[in-house]
């Protein structure tokens, strides 16, 4: 596993900017993270490894935080993250509330494991829930593809409009959008699963069927 | 407001001008300010106010800022209990930094009768920013008192005598503007609101009353104003769980895994909420249900594999990583590395994929990621020429996959081979010039390989250059810690490397660059610290309390991170090493007699090294020069003011090494008891007792030398050493190699030896680099 996908705290910051940094080439000084965070405190999310402990080790787990910019605890360094925010600029022309993606990346080495998808879900869900986005937006470089697939394909945004010359480097960017409805943004209930109904008792249930079968 | 002080009208001609350059100030016009504060001084040169006003408009000016500070300094030194002089200097020492003096002036302003009652909340900002808890609440309260109309001021006042320590009084301030608010409430006040009721609560609970923290919960939720529905429910599993209500609470884990099915930590919880933890079939049958719920989540799929053995472990663990595999996640060694803690687990999850990678011959993508597995598992191993020979079957059979290269570069690393893994790397690069993971890797590779201009060059690609030869001052802007550090670490050994070849000039330049660079990352990490400034005040008006707080709690452990510990490292090594090859610096190398071409070539160095605009000392040798001349060590003794962990390991072994070249040795000795306490094999004591035994400075008073030995008897009276050498450098790992190889003695040097046999070839190399300079 060792990857859990969680909300970002202001202590995850020095570690986001790294893995920004590291994959993508708009950057952005502490103080934009900081703003952020202390802006819109639960519109962004971290995904991390960890070391989990287990029932017979012979070797110790890490006991000490790496001296390296992507650790942010013991065996716990930063591998993705998504930067969310509201629209604050004043001269927005639409006053609906609606939220923007500042920046996504998840390392390369972890790649195809869908955390993209996984921190894009729970950034869209709290940003409906905590500040009542009716829709969020954002923007893609036109050839990254891989991008283009996870926001068009699997979360369902739609492509507004193309912007000239939007990055530093004067490639296009599709500014796209998705609207935003909280009961259709339950990270889990695209997993199709079962869905945990809430109401059986969970020992009781596993007692009847599950440890039995094992037997 | 107006930027500076309302002002006490008076009616000399005097006066007025000075009101109208006072005026012309506000309205940012400083030059024109200045010229009428000139008229006043030309006839009055005492005129406080008009000096302090003077030295605020020549530093915003931008005509004369070095001389701005001397005339808030004259203006105070004519006229200190004056509250305009007072609150300029107060804007003054803001201006530049010095949040103290800052602090110091605005609250003089206050004391000398200033009816400008703005001045206390930018006193509040300065006693946040310097931690001065004692005084806040006081000037919040005072600033509260004269706006209590906006909410924004109750919660600072409540947020200052939580830090203070106060928790009764800030839930009381909370609970009295919840009342007055109640029923005033608009759409636009909602997410404060929200914010505001969750800040009560966890004042609540920091009361250790969690009976009454779960009751707040229940009514603020009954309200439905509460927002933030995680926190809502992760607060209520945490106080069912403390009032020992787990059954409700394990209802409340199974709410939070809907919302975040990825989060393994609710996993845990929700064991513990069941009591299941030490019955390992029901928590398995429990771990299936959740994957029945969460099939695309890896935590119900991952965790059974931390607590089955035998047959049941290999069934699942084969489920897992053949999975991945087959649909090629780059990640799966990765993924189950944690597993090798186990020894048997490791042999079963080898075997398991060895005998997967005989049968997919034939599948292309699998074969390939299968290899890749094998080879990092080799890797782990330390199984090197392996790793290798499994590698390169894997890029022979598609040489189009990055995560190849990356990996065998990382295994040439390993064997030590820099240069190779360079290249290896940069082959890799080049499948993919888009993206920059790769780039990021081939130039932490050049680094790696001391190959700095190469790697600067690659890293260029991604950086805004402007009109700078390169992306360096870019990457300084950008705060890009990871490679100013990488790229200090080879300056260091470069200079190292030159030492060793009796190549003084090259030396003298590679350490000049380390120092300048470490400089640099001290300087990113004090505008971290900085960037808190405007938060004290913004996060009150926006409401956000609660992460505010843990603004407060990073910044306050800023400098004591174990990343800023290997920058305090690097240094602190080369400031002493300068100061213990001080004749680099001190002796003329004949600047004058450089031929033309080499005049040339260093001016092009200094163009190319250039990591802020306008630097008179690109090579960092004055301030090196300064150093070893004043011998008092302010660059590292100013570090040790910022360590707040006083009971840290790396704190003593810091301490230690920048008083034991001030002699401090008194200090040393306490250092190193306090090391002793807090972990007492490490390979740091048997240094310093070394050092304090044999190697104090030979001018050091008798009086001096009879404490550290009386003091040394107490705990290292039988420590002979062969005794250190068993006690603190028993362990065969990198760590203490690095400590040995800064000890000359023979003994030492023969134990060194026996553990760089023992370590991986890049640590030797690393090892062996260090002790060319000792």
């Amino acid at each position: 596993m060792a990857i859990t996908i969680r909300q970002a705290t202001i202590e995850d910051l020095e570690g986001m900017q790294n893995a920004n940094l590291t994959n993508l080439p708009e950057n952005y000084t502490m103080k934009y993270y900081l703003y952020h965070l202390l802006s819109w405190p639960q519109a962004s999310f971290v995904a991390t490894t960890t070391d989990p402990e287990l029932d017979h080790q012979d070797k110790p787990s890490a006991h000490e935080t790496k001296r390296d910019m992507q650790y942010v605890a013991p065996g716990e360094k930063i591998v993705g993250y998504v930067l969310g925010k509201m629209d604050d600029d004043p001269e927005s022309e639409d006053k609906t509330p609606h939220g923007h993606v500042t920046s996504l990346s998840v390392m390369r080495t972890y790649r195809r494991m869908g955390l993209a998808e996984k921190l894009m879900r729970q950034c869209l869900y709290s940003l409906c829930e905590n500040y009542d986005a009716k829709y969020v937006s954002l923007h893609v470089r036109k050839s990254n593809r891989a991008a283009l697939h996870l926001y068009k394909d699997t979360l369902k945004f739609e492509v507004l409009s193309i912007e000239k010359s939007y990055y530093q480097d004067k490639e296009d960017a599709y500014y796209m959008k998705k609207n935003l409805v909280l009961s259709e943004l339950v990270p889990s209930s695209f997993q199709g699963g079962v869905e945990d109904n809430l109401d059986e008792d969970l020992l009781e249930s596993i007692l009847e069927e599950g440890v039995g079968k094992l037997n | 407001m107006s930027k500076t002080a309302k002002y006490r009208p008076t009616a000399s001609k005097e006066e007025n001008q000075f009101r109208e350059a006072l005026k012309l100030y506000d309205s940012k016009q400083y030059k024109k300010s200045l010229k009428v504060i000139d008229g006043v001084l030309k006839k009055n040169p005492h005129h406080a106010e008009s000096l302090a006003l003077k030295g605020l408009a020549l530093y915003y000016s931008d005509t004369d800022k070095a001389s701005a500070e001397s005339y808030i300094t004259r203006a105070l030194e004519k006229d200190s209990t004056n509250n305009v002089v007072n609150h300029i200097a107060g804007i003054y020492y803001r201006a530049v930094k010095n949040y103290k003096e800052a602090a110091k002036w605005y609250q003089a302003a206050m004391d000398h009768g200033s009816t400008n009652k703005s001045i206390l909340r930018d006193l509040s900002s300065m006693q946040s920013q310097i931690r001065d808890f004692k005084n806040l609440p006081k000037s919040r309260l005072g600033y509260l008192e004269d706006q209590p109309g906006y909410r924004a001021n109750w919660t600072a006042s409540a947020v200052a005598h939580q830090l203070h320590g106060d928790l009764a009084n800030a839930e009381k301030v909370l609970g009295r503007i919840e009342d007055l608010i109640r029923d005033k409430l608009q759409e636009s006040d909602y997410f404060e609101h929200s914010e505001c009721l969750l800040y009560r609560n966890d004042v609540i609970a920091q009361m250790g009353d969690y009976e009454a923290a779960l009751k707040d919960l229940e009514r603020i939720e009954a309200t439905n104003m509460v927002l933030d529905g995680l926190s809502l429910l992760e607060k209520r599993a945490d106080y069912l769980m403390k009032l020992n209500r787990k059954k409700e609470a394990s209802l409340v884990y199974r709410k939070l895994l809907k919302r975040n099915p990825d989060n393994a930590k609710y996993y845990y919880q929700l064991e513990d909420a069941l009591g299941v933890r030490n019955s390992p079939r029901v928590r398995l049958a429990l771990y299936e249900k959740l994957a029945s719920f969460y099939p695309k989540s890896d935590p119900p799929n991952f965790i059974p594999l931390t607590f089955l053995a035998g047959e049941e472990f290999k069934q699942k663990a084969k489920n897992y990583v053949l999975g991945q595999l087959r649909r090629g996640v780059p990640s799966t060694f990765v993924n189950v590395k944690p597993l090798y803690k186990n020894n048997s687990h490791a042999a079963t999850i080898y075997s398991i994929v060895s005998e997967f990678f005989e049968t997919v011959h034939d599948q292309p993508l699998t074969y390939c990621w299968t290899a890749y597995f094998l080879a990092q598992h080799h890797y782990h191993v330390g199984s090197y020429s392996e790793a290798l020979k499994m590698i390169e079957l894997a890029i022979n059979h598609t040489p189009t996959l990055v995560e190849l290269y990356i990996l065998k570069a990382r295994i040439y690393k390993r064997m030590n081979e820099l240069d190779q893994a360079a290249s290896v790397m940069n082959e890799g690069l080049k499948l993919d010039l888009q993206d920059r993971f790769i780039n990021t890797k081939t130039t932490k590779y050049y680094l790696r390989a001391d190959n700095v201009h190469r790697a600067i060059d690659t890293i260029s690609v991604f950086t805004k250059n402007d009109d700078s030869p390169n992306g360096l001052r870019d990457l300084h802007l950008m705060q890009s810690i990871w490679f100013i550090v990488e790229s200090a670490e080879s300056y260091l050994r470069k200079y190292r490397k030159a030492l060793g070849e009796h190549n003084d000039t090259e030396a003298k330049t590679n350490l000049g660059f380390a120092f300048k660079r470490y400089v640099s990352l001290t300087k990113i990490f004090e505008e971290f610290s900085d960037d808190q400034v405007d938060f004290h005040h913004y996060c009150m008006r926006k409401g956000t309390p609660r992460a505010y707080l843990t603004m407060i709690d990073w910044a306050d452990n800023l400098f004591d991170q174990p990343m800023y510990n290997r920058v305090l490292d690097g240094l602190s090594e080369s400031v002493l090493e300068a100061v213990r090859h001080k004749e680099l610096f001190l002796t003329d190398h004949g600047h004058k007699k450089l031929k033309k071409e080499e005049i040339r070539k260093r001016e092009e160095l200094v163009q190319y090294s250039q990591s802020v605009a306008e630097d008179d000392d690109v090579f960092g040798e004055k301030a090196l020069q300064e150093i070893i001349r004043d011998e008092k060590l302010d660059v590292l003794v100013k570090q040790q003011a910022l360590l707040h962990q006083q009971d840290a390991v790396f704190t003593q072994i810091f301490n230690f090494r920048v008083n034991f070249q001030l002699k401090k040795y008194v200090l040393c000795l306490q250092s190193l008891n306090k090391l002793l306490a807090l972990d007492k094999r490490n390979p740091f004591i048997g240094y310093m007792v070394d050092q304090l035994r044999n190697h104090l400075a030979e001018s050091t008073p008798d009086t001096i030398k009879k404490i550290v030995s009386v003091g040394l008897m107490k705990n290292f009276n039988k420590a002979d050493t062969a005794n250190l050498l068993e006690t603190y450098f028993g362990a065969n790992n990198l760590e203490t190699a690095l400590v040995l190889a800064r000890m000359s003695e023979t003994v030492f040097q023969t134990r060194l030896s026996e553990i760089k046999e023992k370590l991986d070839p890049y640590s030797r190399g690393l090892v062996s680099i260090v002790q060319l300079s000792y």
